[in-house]
C-alpha cells in the first residue's frame, strides 16, 4: 500500500487535486508539441499564446460573469489580496487612511493591512457574531469620512461562513468606500455574479477548486475610482499593474477549472450538503461537540468542530489517517489557538481542540463513515485516558 | 512547510500506550500545570515498583513520556523515581524545546509519586 492510499483527505479548503481535463489541457500547452511560446513574443507562437490566455480569462470571466479584461493574473490569492489591498491603499490614500476589515480574515489579508498600520494608516477590526457573521451595523457606524478600503472575506477559510457580500457592498458604496472581497474559498464553489455584485475588488486562486498551485486573479472592477497601484515593476504586462511573463499553462489550468466549476457547481453543492450531513449527523451527539460557525449560512464544504476537554494536538495525531486541519496553528513551534476561532468568543481550549474537515467532489460516502468512527473512538480513547481535574 | 513534529518513537507509545490506567493502590500523585493533567499510580514492593500506570491530558509528547516513564520504572528501584530526568525525556522522545515545560510537569509528577512511595515506606521519618 502506497502512503497516499494509507490516507484519507478531508482537507480540501487547503488545496484540492488537479482536475484531469485541467491536467491535460496544461500539459499539451506545455511539451515540444504545445504552444509553450513567451506570450510577450510578437511571433506567431507566441500570438497563438495570447490567444490561449485570452480564452482561459473568457472561462474565469464567464464563472463570475464579467468581463475577462477585469482579471489580473497573479501567483494565488495572497498575492491578489497584497496587490487589492497594498495597491489600492496607495492608490487611494489621498481619499483617506482608514481602513477597516474583520479579526477573522486570514493572514494574506490581515497581514498587509497591518503594513499599511505600520505606516500610518488607521485600521478597525471588526469582530464577528458568535455564528461568525458580520453585523452589517457594525460596519456602517465603523465607515467614517476618510475611510478609503474595506475588506471583508466571502467564504471563512476556517469555519466556511459565508458573508452577505452584497450587505457589505452596497454599506461600502454608500460612502464611496472601495470593497475588496477575499473570495479564494468561493470562485467556483459558490455562484458569483460580478455583474450584479457592487464589488470592487476580488481575489482568487486556482488550486481551491481542482485547478494548479501558483496561478491565482485579481478582479478590478470597471467602475471610476478603481484602481490599484502595482507591487511590483518591470516588462509592463498586464496594463503595468502585474508585470511579468504570464505563465500560460497555469492561466489555461485556472480557466479549464473555472468552466468545470461552472458546469458542475449545482451537483458539487448537492454532492458536498450530502457529505457534510451526512458527517453532522454522526458526531453532534458526541457529548461537548460544538460546531465553529453555522450550517444556515455556513459552506457545506466546511465542518468546523470543537469539543469540551480534549486537547486539540492529541486529537489531531489520534485522528489519522485522517488528513484534517488542526483549529490552532498547530505545530512544533507553535500551539496558538486560532485567532479566528477566538475572535468568534471560543476559549484557547475549544479553539485548540477545533478540527476543521472539508469535503471536496473526490470525498465519498465511506470516507465520511470513516471520519465518523475515527472521531468518535479518538474522542473516547483520549476521554478515557484523561484524569479528572485537581479538586 | 511542515515536517513530522513526532519521531517513530512518541508515535508508537501515543497509538499503544500498554500503562494507560489507574491502578488501585493508595501510591499516587497528581499535577495539573502548563496546560498538561498528569495522575500516576504504582504497586511497589520491597522497595521496587511492581506495577506503574498513568492518566494524561495532554499534547502526545506528554502522553509519550507519561507512557515511557511508566514502562521504564516497572521492576526498577522505587529510588530511581526519584532521579528522573526531564533532560533525558527529551533526548529519548526529540520532544521540541518549547514543550520543555510541559515534560517538567512529567518530571514533576513522577518525582512527586517517588516522595510517596518513600513517605508510605518511611512512616516514622
Amino acid at each position: 500500500m502506497t502512503e497516499h492510499e494509507n490516507i484519507v483527505y478531508l482537507d480540501y479548503a487547503a488545496s484540492t487535486p488537479v482536475d484531469a481535463q485541467v491536467l491535460e489541457a496544461m500539459t499539451a500547452l506545455m511539451t515540444a508539441d504545445g504552444n509553450y511560446a513567451n506570450p510577450s513574443s510578437t511571433h506567431r507562437a507566441g500570438r497563438r499564446s495570447v490567444e490561449y490566455i485570452a480564452h482561459a480569462a473568457g472561462q474565469l470571466a464567464g464563472l463570475l460573469n464579467t468581463a475577462a479584461d477585469r482579471l489580473i493574473w497573479t501567483s494565488g490569492a495572497t498575492e491578489s489580496d497584497n496587490l487589492a489591498i497594498l495597491g489600492a491603499a496607495r492608490f487611494r490614500q489621498a481619499k483617506g487612511r482608514h481602513v477597516i476589515s474583520m479579526r477573522t480574515e486570514h493572514k494574506a489579508v490581515t497581514d498587509p493591512i497591518s503594513v499599511l498600520e505600520k505606516h500610518g494608516f488607521d485600521v478597525t477590526w471588526l469582530d464577528p457574531e458568535p455564528n461568525g457573521l458580520l453585523d452589517i451595523a457594525s460596519l456602517e457606524s465603523a465607515l467614517r469620512d476618510d475611510t478609503q478600503l474595506v475588506s471583508i472575506m466571502h467564504m471563512n477559510n476556517e469555519t466556511g461562513v459565508i458573508q452577505d457580500i452584497e450587505k457589505i457592498a452596497a454599506a461600502c458604496h454608500e460612502r464611496d468606500v472601495l470593497f475588496h472581497v477575499d473570495a479564494a474559498q468561493s470562485v467556483g464553489k459558490l455562484p458569483i455574479d460580478l455583474a450584479a455584485l457592487p464589488v470592487d475588488l476580488m481575489s482568487m486562486t486556482a488550486h481551491k477548486v481542482y485547478g494548479p498551485k501558483g496561478i491565482g486573479a485579481l478582479y478590478i472592477a470597471d467602475r471610476p475610482g478603481v484602481h490599484v497601484d502595482p507591487l511590483l515593476y518591470g516588462g509592463g504586462q498586464q496594463r503595468g499593474l502585474r508585470p511579468g511573463t504570464l505563465p500560460a499553462q497555469q492561466i489555461i489550468g485556472f480557466g479549464m477549472a473555472a468552466e468545470i466549476a461552472q458546469s458542475r457547481m449545482n451537483d458539487d453543492l448537492k454532492h458536498l450538503v450530502a457529505l457534510r450531513d451526512k458527517f453532522w449527523s454522526g458526531i453532534r451527539d458526541i457529548p461537548g461537540v460544538l460546531l465553529n460557525g453555522t450550517i444556515e449560512h455556513g459552506f457545506p464544504g466546511i465542518l468546523n468542530v470543537s469539543v469540551d476537554d480534549i486537547e486539540g494536538e492529541s486529537l489531531l495525531l489520534a485522528l489519522e489517517p485522517l488528513c484534517v486541519a488542526t483549529g490552532s496553528a498547530c505545530n512544533s513551534k507553535s500551539q496558538a489557538p486560532s485567532y479566528v476561532l477566538r475572535a468568534l468568543g471560543k476559549s484557547d481550549e475549544l479553539a485548540q481542540s477545533a478540527i476543521r474537515f472539508s469535503f471536496g467532489r473526490p470525498t465519498r460516502a465511506q470516507d465520511i463513515e470513516l471520519a465518523v468512527d475515527l472521531y468518535r473512538s479518538a474522542i473516547a480513547r483520549l476521554r478515557g485516558m484523561a484524569p479528572e481535574h485537581a479538586a | 512547510m511542515s515536517s513530522d513534529p513526532y519521531s517513530a518513537h512518541v508515535r508508537q507509545l501515543f497509538g499503544a500506550p500498554a500503562h494507560a490506567g489507574r491502578l488501585a493502590s493508595p501510591l499516587r500523585a497528581s499535577i495539573e500545570a502548563q496546560g498538561v493533567r498528569i495522575r500516576l499510580s504504582a504497586e511497589v514492593d520491597n522497595n521496587e515498583v511492581r506495577a506503574m500506570r498513568f492518566e494524561a491530558w495532554g499534547c502526545p509528547h506528554v502522553i509519550a513520556a507519561a507512557e515511557e516513564v511508566c514502562a521504564s520504572f516497572e521492576g526498577k528501584p522505587v529510588s530511581g523515581l526519584l532521579g528522573i530526568s526531564a533532560a533525558d525525556l527529551m533526548q529519548s522522545l526529540s520532544v521540541p524545546v518549547e514543550k520543555t515545560g510541559r515534560i517538567l510537569v512529567v518530571e514533576d509528577a513522577v518525582r512527586l509519586l517517588g516522595s510517596v512511595v518513600r513517605d508510605a515506606s518511611n512512616p516514622d521519618d
